[in-house]
Protein backbone atom coordinates (compact mmCIF):
# COMPACT_ATOMS: atom_id res chain seq x y z
CA UNK A 1 0.00 0.00 0.00
CA UNK A 2 1.25 3.01 -1.37
CA UNK A 3 -0.39 5.20 1.22
CA UNK A 4 2.17 4.22 3.99
CA UNK A 5 5.00 5.89 2.37
CA UNK A 6 3.30 8.40 0.94
CA UNK A 7 2.22 10.23 4.47
CA UNK A 8 5.61 8.95 5.88
CA UNK A 9 6.95 11.52 3.22
CA UNK A 10 4.64 14.14 4.21
CA UNK A 11 5.71 13.51 8.33
CA UNK A 12 9.04 13.67 7.18
CA UNK A 13 8.13 17.54 5.61
CA UNK A 14 6.41 18.56 8.26
CA UNK A 15 9.31 17.20 10.63
CA UNK A 16 11.71 19.27 8.80
CA UNK A 17 9.52 22.27 8.61
CA UNK A 18 9.54 22.04 12.75
CA UNK A 19 12.91 22.02 12.54
CA UNK A 20 13.64 24.73 10.61
CA UNK A 21 10.67 26.51 12.46
CA UNK A 22 13.02 25.68 15.72
CA UNK A 23 16.11 26.93 14.58
CA UNK A 24 14.30 30.09 13.68
CA UNK A 25 12.89 30.56 17.13
CA UNK A 26 16.23 29.93 18.85
CA UNK A 27 17.94 32.82 16.75
CA UNK A 28 15.21 34.74 17.95
CA UNK A 29 17.99 37.57 18.99
CA UNK A 30 21.24 36.46 16.80
CA UNK A 31 22.14 39.53 16.03
CA UNK A 32 21.56 39.98 11.91
CA UNK A 33 19.71 36.63 11.98
CA UNK A 34 17.28 36.18 9.06
CA UNK A 35 14.58 33.48 9.03
CA UNK A 36 15.04 30.42 7.21
CA UNK A 37 11.08 29.11 5.43
CA UNK A 38 11.27 25.48 4.12
CA UNK A 39 9.75 25.57 0.66
CA UNK A 40 7.99 21.86 -0.58
CA UNK A 41 7.34 20.55 -3.80
CA UNK A 42 5.20 17.14 -4.80
CA UNK A 43 7.08 14.18 -5.84
CA UNK A 44 6.84 12.80 -9.58
CA UNK A 45 3.25 11.22 -10.66
CA UNK A 46 3.10 7.54 -12.24
CA UNK A 47 1.02 8.13 -15.03
CA UNK A 48 -1.68 5.02 -14.97
CA UNK A 49 -2.83 7.26 -18.12
CA UNK A 50 -1.84 9.76 -19.56
CA UNK A 51 -4.20 12.61 -20.13
CA UNK A 52 -5.12 13.36 -23.62
CA UNK A 53 -4.29 9.32 -24.12
CA UNK A 54 -6.63 7.90 -26.74
CA UNK A 55 -9.60 6.06 -25.78
CA UNK A 56 -10.90 4.38 -28.75
CA UNK A 57 -9.88 4.18 -32.28
CA UNK A 58 -11.86 6.87 -33.51
CA UNK A 59 -9.76 9.05 -31.82
CA UNK A 60 -11.32 9.87 -29.03
CA UNK A 61 -9.62 11.51 -26.33
CA UNK A 62 -9.94 10.61 -22.70
CA UNK A 63 -10.69 14.23 -20.86
CA UNK A 64 -8.45 13.42 -17.85
CA UNK A 65 -5.82 10.99 -16.62
CA UNK A 66 -5.13 8.91 -14.22
CA UNK A 67 -2.28 10.02 -12.39
CA UNK A 68 -1.06 8.59 -8.61
CA UNK A 69 0.80 11.26 -6.54
CA UNK A 70 3.86 9.61 -4.72
CA UNK A 71 4.17 12.26 -2.07
CA UNK A 72 5.76 15.45 -1.38
CA UNK A 73 9.49 16.32 -0.76
CA UNK A 74 11.53 19.77 0.20
CA UNK A 75 12.56 21.58 -2.50
CA UNK A 76 14.33 24.34 -0.31
CA UNK A 77 15.48 25.98 2.84
CA UNK A 78 15.64 29.62 1.69
CA UNK A 79 17.01 32.45 3.57
CA UNK A 80 14.21 35.05 3.71
CA UNK A 81 16.40 38.23 3.25
CA UNK A 82 14.87 40.64 5.44
CA UNK A 83 16.06 43.88 6.65
CA UNK A 84 15.95 43.49 10.60
CA UNK A 85 15.33 46.32 12.92
CA UNK A 86 18.41 48.57 13.88
CA UNK A 87 19.10 48.60 17.93
CA UNK A 88 21.08 51.57 19.29
CA UNK A 89 24.03 49.73 21.12
CA UNK A 90 25.92 53.23 21.55
CA UNK A 91 29.43 51.02 20.82
CA UNK A 92 31.88 52.18 18.50
CA UNK A 93 32.51 49.26 17.03
CA UNK A 94 29.06 48.09 16.57
CA UNK A 95 28.07 48.47 13.08
CA UNK A 96 24.64 47.66 11.05
CA UNK A 97 24.20 48.11 7.31
CA UNK A 98 20.78 49.18 6.52
CA UNK A 99 20.04 48.25 3.43
CA UNK A 100 21.45 45.19 1.20
CA UNK A 101 25.24 43.84 1.41
CA UNK A 102 27.61 41.51 3.41
CA UNK A 103 30.87 42.89 5.42
CA UNK A 104 34.01 40.80 4.88
CA UNK A 105 36.24 38.89 7.04
CA UNK A 106 38.88 36.17 6.46
CA UNK A 107 38.46 33.05 7.51
CA UNK A 108 41.82 31.36 9.16
CA UNK A 109 42.23 29.50 6.09
CA UNK A 110 42.60 32.64 4.32
CA UNK A 111 39.24 32.70 2.65
CA UNK A 112 37.15 35.19 2.91
CA UNK A 113 33.36 34.70 4.74
CA UNK A 114 30.87 37.28 4.60
CA UNK A 115 28.53 38.41 7.80
CA UNK A 116 25.96 41.17 8.44
CA UNK A 117 26.80 40.95 11.80
CA UNK A 118 28.57 44.18 12.88
CA UNK A 119 29.54 42.98 16.45
CA UNK A 120 33.09 44.05 15.45
CA UNK A 121 35.68 44.23 18.59
CA UNK A 122 39.92 45.37 18.39
CA UNK A 123 42.54 43.15 19.24
CA UNK A 124 45.68 44.44 21.13
CA UNK A 125 47.13 45.22 18.03
CA UNK A 126 44.12 47.21 17.34
CA UNK A 127 43.05 45.45 14.19
CA UNK A 128 38.83 45.44 13.71
CA UNK A 129 38.25 41.83 14.14
CA UNK A 130 34.62 40.09 14.76
CA UNK A 131 33.95 38.15 17.86
CA UNK A 132 35.78 35.33 16.35
CA UNK A 133 38.57 37.03 15.72
CA UNK A 134 38.07 36.86 12.15
CA UNK A 135 39.91 40.67 10.97
CA UNK A 136 37.25 42.57 8.21
CA UNK A 137 38.90 42.63 5.61
CA UNK A 138 40.64 46.14 4.27
CA UNK A 139 43.10 45.71 7.56
CA UNK A 140 41.82 48.63 8.79
CA UNK A 141 44.11 49.19 12.17
CA UNK A 142 43.01 51.38 14.73
CA UNK A 143 46.30 53.72 16.56
CA UNK A 144 46.60 53.10 20.23
CA UNK A 145 46.27 56.93 20.71
CA UNK A 146 43.23 57.49 19.03
CA UNK A 147 40.47 58.93 21.67
CA UNK A 148 37.75 57.94 19.25
CA UNK A 149 36.59 56.76 16.04
CA UNK A 150 33.83 57.27 14.03
CA UNK A 151 32.69 55.92 10.88
CA UNK A 152 30.32 57.25 8.50
CA UNK A 153 27.41 56.25 6.14
CA UNK A 154 29.70 55.66 3.73
CA UNK A 155 31.88 53.40 5.50
CA UNK A 156 35.15 55.98 6.10
CA UNK A 157 36.49 55.50 9.17
CA UNK A 158 38.12 58.21 11.21
CA UNK A 159 40.07 58.41 14.16
CA UNK A 160 40.54 60.96 16.20
CA UNK A 161 43.88 62.35 18.83
CA UNK A 162 43.82 64.02 21.78
CA UNK A 163 45.12 67.76 20.68
CA UNK A 164 43.82 67.52 17.28
CA UNK A 165 40.22 68.45 15.78
CA UNK A 166 39.98 67.16 12.77
CA UNK A 167 39.85 63.53 12.12
CA UNK A 168 42.33 61.46 10.19
CA UNK A 169 40.88 58.53 8.02
CA UNK A 170 42.41 55.30 8.65
CA UNK A 171 40.64 53.17 6.51
CA UNK A 172 37.21 52.74 4.53
CA UNK A 173 34.73 50.00 5.19
CA UNK A 174 33.83 47.93 2.19
CA UNK A 175 30.12 46.09 1.63
CA UNK A 176 29.80 43.39 -0.58
CA UNK A 177 26.08 42.90 -2.21
CA UNK A 178 25.54 39.27 -4.07
CA UNK A 179 23.58 38.93 -7.13
CA UNK A 180 21.30 36.19 -5.35
CA UNK A 181 21.94 36.59 -1.30
CA UNK A 182 19.43 33.33 -0.82
CA UNK A 183 22.07 30.99 -3.00
CA UNK A 184 24.77 32.07 -0.10
CA UNK A 185 25.79 28.81 1.63
CA UNK A 186 25.83 29.29 5.70
CA UNK A 187 28.88 28.32 7.81
CA UNK A 188 27.83 29.14 11.57
CA UNK A 189 28.48 32.19 13.07
CA UNK A 190 26.59 33.92 11.55
CA UNK A 191 29.13 33.84 8.61
CA UNK A 192 28.13 32.71 4.93
CA UNK A 193 30.44 31.70 1.98
CA UNK A 194 29.94 32.27 -1.70
CA UNK A 195 28.70 29.60 -3.68
CA UNK A 196 28.00 29.46 -8.05
CA UNK A 197 24.74 29.42 -6.91
CA UNK A 198 24.77 32.77 -4.98
CA UNK A 199 27.60 34.29 -7.85
CA UNK A 200 30.90 36.45 -6.84
CA UNK A 201 30.40 38.99 -4.23
CA UNK A 202 30.22 42.51 -6.16
CA UNK A 203 32.72 44.95 -3.20
CA UNK A 204 31.93 48.71 -3.37
CA UNK A 205 31.32 51.65 -1.45
CA UNK A 206 28.62 51.40 1.50
CA UNK A 207 25.31 53.75 -0.06
CA UNK A 208 25.41 53.67 -3.61
CA UNK A 209 24.53 51.16 -6.11
CA UNK A 210 22.40 48.93 -4.01
CA UNK A 211 24.45 48.58 -1.22
CA UNK A 212 23.30 49.65 1.96
CA UNK A 213 24.54 52.66 4.32
CA UNK A 214 26.96 51.57 7.31
CA UNK A 215 25.12 52.71 10.36
CA UNK A 216 27.60 53.08 13.51
CA UNK A 217 26.12 52.12 17.35
CA UNK A 218 23.71 50.22 16.01
CA UNK A 219 23.06 46.80 15.30
CA UNK A 220 21.24 44.62 12.99
CA UNK A 221 18.19 42.37 15.16
CA UNK A 222 17.33 38.75 14.16
CA UNK A 223 14.79 39.74 11.65
CA UNK A 224 12.45 36.45 13.05
CA UNK A 225 8.73 36.77 13.46
CA UNK A 226 8.19 34.97 16.44
CA UNK A 227 4.51 35.24 15.99
CA UNK A 228 4.80 34.04 12.20
CA UNK A 229 7.21 30.90 13.54
CA UNK A 230 4.44 30.14 16.14
CA UNK A 231 1.62 29.60 13.59
CA UNK A 232 3.98 27.96 11.32
CA UNK A 233 4.90 25.42 14.17
CA UNK A 234 0.79 24.91 15.01
CA UNK A 235 0.31 24.67 11.16
CA UNK A 236 3.32 22.00 11.23
CA UNK A 237 2.59 19.62 14.06
CA UNK A 238 -1.54 19.57 12.82
CA UNK A 239 0.27 18.40 9.16
CA UNK A 240 1.94 16.04 11.10
CA UNK A 241 -0.49 14.57 13.40
CA UNK A 242 -2.75 14.45 9.99
CA UNK A 243 -0.49 12.52 8.17
CA UNK A 244 0.01 10.23 10.87
CA UNK A 245 -4.06 9.69 10.72
CA UNK A 246 -3.53 8.18 7.49
CA UNK A 247 -0.67 5.70 8.61
CA UNK A 248 -2.86 4.34 11.09
CA UNK A 249 -5.51 4.41 8.81
CA UNK A 250 -3.52 2.57 5.84
CA UNK A 251 -2.46 0.49 8.71
CA UNK A 252 -5.89 -0.77 9.62
CA UNK A 253 -7.30 -1.44 6.02
CA UNK A 254 -4.19 -3.21 5.48
CA UNK A 255 -5.39 -5.20 8.87
CA UNK A 256 -8.56 -5.92 7.64
CA UNK A 257 -7.23 -7.20 5.19
CA UNK A 258 -5.37 -10.14 6.43
CA UNK A 259 -7.98 -10.74 8.53
CA UNK A 260 -10.26 -12.08 5.90
CA UNK A 261 -8.80 -15.71 6.51
CA UNK B 1 -20.26 -17.67 -9.24
CA UNK B 2 -17.36 -15.70 -7.97
CA UNK B 3 -18.91 -12.09 -9.58
CA UNK B 4 -19.78 -11.09 -6.00
CA UNK B 5 -16.22 -11.09 -4.89
CA UNK B 6 -14.55 -9.73 -8.13
CA UNK B 7 -17.14 -6.65 -7.86
CA UNK B 8 -15.79 -6.15 -4.56
CA UNK B 9 -12.36 -6.67 -5.01
CA UNK B 10 -12.76 -3.46 -7.89
CA UNK B 11 -13.55 -1.67 -5.33
CA UNK B 12 -11.13 -2.28 -3.23
CA UNK B 13 -8.84 -1.63 -5.66
CA UNK B 14 -10.31 1.36 -6.33
CA UNK B 15 -10.43 2.30 -2.84
CA UNK B 16 -6.93 2.03 -2.24
CA UNK B 17 -6.05 4.33 -4.86
CA UNK B 18 -8.41 6.53 -3.29
CA UNK B 19 -6.55 6.69 -0.16
CA UNK B 20 -3.16 7.11 -1.99
CA UNK B 21 -4.70 10.24 -3.41
CA UNK B 22 -5.75 11.49 0.25
CA UNK B 23 -2.55 10.67 1.70
CA UNK B 24 -0.63 12.64 -1.31
CA UNK B 25 -3.02 15.47 -0.74
CA UNK B 26 -2.44 15.51 3.31
CA UNK B 27 1.52 14.98 2.54
CA UNK B 28 0.85 18.12 0.23
CA UNK B 29 -0.63 19.98 2.59
CA UNK B 30 2.27 22.48 3.13
CA UNK B 31 3.50 22.60 -0.61
CA UNK B 32 3.08 26.09 -2.06
CA UNK B 33 0.87 26.05 -5.13
CA UNK B 34 -0.75 22.47 -4.72
CA UNK B 35 -4.02 21.52 -6.28
CA UNK B 36 -5.27 18.74 -4.13
CA UNK B 37 -6.79 15.70 -6.55
CA UNK B 38 -8.97 13.00 -6.75
CA UNK B 39 -10.47 9.91 -8.33
CA UNK B 40 -13.47 9.52 -10.42
CA UNK B 41 -14.75 6.00 -10.93
CA UNK B 42 -16.64 4.98 -13.48
CA UNK B 43 -18.49 1.81 -14.47
CA UNK B 44 -17.60 -1.39 -16.32
CA UNK B 45 -21.02 -3.51 -16.90
CA UNK B 46 -20.06 -7.28 -17.60
CA UNK B 47 -22.98 -8.72 -19.71
CA UNK B 48 -24.19 -12.03 -18.32
CA UNK B 49 -27.01 -14.71 -19.23
CA UNK B 50 -29.88 -13.03 -20.86
CA UNK B 51 -32.31 -14.27 -17.75
CA UNK B 52 -29.40 -12.76 -15.39
CA UNK B 53 -29.03 -9.06 -14.66
CA UNK B 54 -25.53 -7.53 -15.72
CA UNK B 55 -23.26 -6.96 -12.90
CA UNK B 56 -21.23 -3.56 -13.01
CA UNK B 57 -17.82 -3.66 -11.52
CA UNK B 58 -16.09 0.30 -9.97
CA UNK B 59 -13.09 1.22 -12.30
CA UNK B 60 -11.12 4.40 -11.66
CA UNK B 61 -11.88 6.12 -14.69
CA UNK B 62 -10.53 9.86 -14.42
CA UNK B 63 -8.35 12.13 -12.11
CA UNK B 64 -9.18 15.46 -11.69
CA UNK B 65 -7.93 18.33 -9.86
CA UNK B 66 -9.16 20.81 -7.99
CA UNK B 67 -8.39 24.62 -9.45
CA UNK B 68 -9.59 26.17 -6.92
CA UNK B 69 -7.13 29.05 -5.33
CA UNK B 70 -5.22 28.08 -2.43
CA UNK B 71 -5.34 30.84 0.21
CA UNK B 72 -2.36 33.61 0.15
CA UNK B 73 0.14 33.94 2.68
CA UNK B 74 2.16 36.74 3.66
CA UNK B 75 5.65 36.15 3.78
CA UNK B 76 7.41 39.53 2.98
CA UNK B 77 9.84 37.80 0.18
CA UNK B 78 10.77 40.01 -2.55
CA UNK B 79 10.45 37.27 -5.00
CA UNK B 80 7.33 35.51 -3.50
CA UNK B 81 4.76 36.38 -5.99
CA UNK B 82 1.40 34.68 -5.87
CA UNK B 83 -1.43 34.42 -8.72
CA UNK B 84 -4.73 36.10 -7.62
CA UNK B 85 -6.96 34.11 -9.61
CA UNK B 86 -6.29 32.01 -12.74
CA UNK B 87 -3.45 31.38 -14.57
CA UNK B 88 0.36 29.39 -14.19
CA UNK B 89 3.62 31.04 -14.79
CA UNK B 90 5.77 29.77 -17.89
CA UNK B 91 9.27 28.27 -16.76
CA UNK B 92 11.93 26.63 -18.68
CA UNK B 93 12.98 23.44 -17.59
CA UNK B 94 15.56 20.92 -19.40
CA UNK B 95 12.49 18.88 -20.69
CA UNK B 96 10.68 21.99 -22.40
CA UNK B 97 8.22 24.16 -21.21
CA UNK B 98 6.51 23.74 -18.22
CA UNK B 99 3.60 25.68 -15.65
CA UNK B 100 3.88 26.21 -12.25
CA UNK B 101 1.65 28.24 -9.72
CA UNK B 102 4.07 28.05 -7.43
CA UNK B 103 5.44 31.46 -7.31
CA UNK B 104 8.32 31.79 -4.77
CA UNK B 105 11.01 32.60 -6.80
CA UNK B 106 14.79 33.58 -6.39
CA UNK B 107 17.66 34.56 -8.29
CA UNK B 108 20.67 32.57 -9.93
CA UNK B 109 24.18 33.54 -10.06
CA UNK B 110 23.37 35.75 -13.21
CA UNK B 111 20.10 37.90 -11.48
CA UNK B 112 17.66 35.61 -13.89
CA UNK B 113 14.56 34.74 -12.12
CA UNK B 114 14.65 30.87 -11.02
CA UNK B 115 12.28 28.64 -9.46
CA UNK B 116 13.70 26.46 -5.91
CA UNK B 117 14.87 24.15 -8.39
CA UNK B 118 16.81 26.24 -10.70
CA UNK B 119 14.29 26.10 -13.87
CA UNK B 120 14.32 29.94 -15.40
CA UNK B 121 11.30 31.73 -14.86
CA UNK B 122 9.66 33.09 -18.39
CA UNK B 123 8.06 36.35 -18.62
CA UNK B 124 5.64 37.86 -20.70
CA UNK B 125 6.95 37.28 -24.45
CA UNK B 126 8.86 34.19 -23.51
CA UNK B 127 12.24 35.37 -22.41
CA UNK B 128 14.01 35.01 -18.90
CA UNK B 129 13.43 37.89 -16.34
CA UNK B 130 16.72 39.88 -15.61
CA UNK B 131 17.29 41.41 -11.75
CA UNK B 132 20.19 44.00 -12.00
CA UNK B 133 22.68 43.39 -8.97
CA UNK B 134 22.43 46.74 -7.75
CA UNK B 135 18.85 47.26 -7.62
CA UNK B 136 18.05 47.90 -3.91
CA UNK B 137 14.24 47.68 -4.51
CA UNK B 138 12.46 45.38 -6.53
CA UNK B 139 8.60 45.45 -6.91
CA UNK B 140 6.18 43.50 -8.94
CA UNK B 141 3.03 45.30 -9.98
CA UNK B 142 0.04 43.18 -9.84
CA UNK B 143 0.25 43.35 -13.35
CA UNK B 144 3.31 41.42 -13.07
CA UNK B 145 5.37 44.93 -14.35
CA UNK B 146 8.81 43.89 -12.28
CA UNK B 147 10.59 47.52 -11.29
CA UNK B 148 14.09 47.67 -9.71
CA UNK B 149 14.01 51.25 -8.33
CA UNK B 150 11.53 52.53 -9.82
CA UNK B 151 12.60 51.50 -13.87
CA UNK B 152 11.10 48.48 -15.19
CA UNK B 153 13.52 45.51 -15.58
CA UNK B 154 10.69 42.88 -16.93
CA UNK B 155 7.30 41.78 -17.11
CA UNK B 156 5.83 38.13 -15.83
CA UNK B 157 3.37 36.89 -17.80
CA UNK B 158 0.73 34.25 -16.95
CA UNK B 159 -1.04 31.83 -19.44
CA UNK B 160 -3.77 29.63 -19.12
CA UNK B 161 -5.17 26.36 -20.64
CA UNK B 162 -8.13 24.03 -20.14
CA UNK B 163 -7.39 22.14 -16.58
CA UNK B 164 -7.52 18.50 -18.23
CA UNK B 165 -5.17 19.39 -20.59
CA UNK B 166 -2.10 19.45 -17.48
CA UNK B 167 -0.71 16.58 -16.54
CA UNK B 168 1.51 16.51 -13.79
CA UNK B 169 5.07 15.86 -13.39
CA UNK B 170 5.91 16.69 -9.72
CA UNK B 171 8.03 19.57 -8.60
CA UNK B 172 4.95 21.48 -8.60
CA UNK B 173 5.01 21.72 -12.18
CA UNK B 174 2.42 21.00 -14.90
CA UNK B 175 3.12 19.87 -18.48
CA UNK B 176 0.48 21.15 -21.01
CA UNK B 177 -0.61 18.56 -23.65
CA UNK B 178 -2.61 21.90 -25.88
CA UNK B 179 -1.34 25.17 -26.88
CA UNK B 180 -1.87 27.62 -23.73
CA UNK B 181 -2.95 31.50 -24.19
CA UNK B 182 -1.46 34.11 -22.49
CA UNK B 183 -3.95 35.98 -19.22
CA UNK B 184 -4.99 39.33 -21.03
CA UNK B 185 -4.91 41.07 -17.25
CA UNK B 186 -2.95 38.79 -14.76
CA UNK B 187 -3.77 39.67 -11.25
CA UNK B 188 -0.12 39.14 -8.95
CA UNK B 189 0.51 39.41 -5.40
CA UNK B 190 3.93 40.38 -4.42
CA UNK B 191 5.47 39.08 -0.89
CA UNK B 192 2.70 36.12 -0.91
CA UNK B 193 2.75 32.86 -1.44
CA UNK B 194 -0.22 30.31 -2.43
CA UNK B 195 -0.99 27.92 0.03
CA UNK B 196 -1.96 24.32 -0.86
CA UNK B 197 -5.17 24.19 -1.57
CA UNK B 198 -5.82 20.96 0.51
CA UNK B 199 -8.72 21.46 2.55
CA UNK B 200 -7.79 19.10 6.28
CA UNK B 201 -11.67 18.34 7.05
CA UNK B 202 -12.52 17.57 3.67
CA UNK B 203 -9.53 15.17 3.86
CA UNK B 204 -9.92 13.42 6.68
CA UNK B 205 -13.61 13.18 6.06
CA UNK B 206 -12.42 11.46 2.74
CA UNK B 207 -10.06 9.12 4.42
CA UNK B 208 -12.53 7.83 7.04
CA UNK B 209 -15.23 7.08 3.77
CA UNK B 210 -12.32 5.34 2.25
CA UNK B 211 -11.09 3.17 5.55
CA UNK B 212 -14.93 2.25 5.94
CA UNK B 213 -15.88 1.44 2.92
CA UNK B 214 -12.66 -0.67 2.56
CA UNK B 215 -13.55 -2.46 5.71
CA UNK B 216 -17.14 -2.67 4.69
CA UNK B 217 -16.06 -4.72 1.35
CA UNK B 218 -13.74 -6.66 3.36
CA UNK B 219 -16.67 -7.72 5.73
CA UNK B 220 -18.72 -8.72 2.42
CA UNK B 221 -15.68 -10.90 1.19
CA UNK B 222 -15.64 -12.22 4.23
CA UNK B 223 -19.15 -13.47 4.10
CA UNK B 224 -18.77 -14.38 1.04
CA UNK B 225 -16.03 -16.62 1.66
CA UNK B 226 -18.51 -18.23 4.43
CA UNK B 227 -21.16 -18.71 1.88
CA UNK B 228 -19.16 -20.58 -0.15
CA UNK B 229 -17.49 -22.47 2.32
CA UNK B 230 -21.30 -23.71 3.46
CA UNK B 231 -22.16 -24.19 -0.05
CA UNK B 232 -19.15 -26.90 -0.04
CA UNK B 233 -19.71 -28.34 3.17
CA UNK B 234 -23.66 -29.13 2.37
CA UNK B 235 -22.62 -30.97 -0.80
CA UNK B 236 -20.07 -32.53 0.74
CA UNK B 237 -22.55 -34.05 3.43
CA UNK B 238 -25.47 -35.11 0.81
Amino acid sequence: MQALRIAATGMDAQQKRVEVVSNNIANMSTTAYSARRAEFADLHYQQLRAPGAISSSTGLIAPAGIELGLGVRTSAISVNVEQGSLRQTGGDLDIAIEGRGYFEVTLPSGDPAFTRDGTFKKTGEGLIVNSEGYPLSGDITIPQDARSITINNNGEVFAYFDGQTAGQQIGTLQVSIFVNEKGLEAIGGNLFRETQASGSPIPGEPGIDGRGAIRQGFLEESSVDVVQQIADLIEAQRGYELNSKVISAADQMLGSTTQIR
Amino acid sequence: MNNSIYVTLSKQAGLSKELNSVANNIANASTAGYRREGFLFSEYIQRLEPQDRSVSQANVGGHFFDATPGALARTGGTFDVAIDGEGYFVVETPRGERLTRQGSFMLDAEGLLVTPDGDRVLGEGGSPVTIPAEAANITVAPDGTIAADGAPVGKLGLVTVDATALAREGDNLFRATQEYETVEFPKLRQGFVEASNVNAVIEVSRLIEVQRAYELNQQLMKDEDERIAKTVEAMRRR
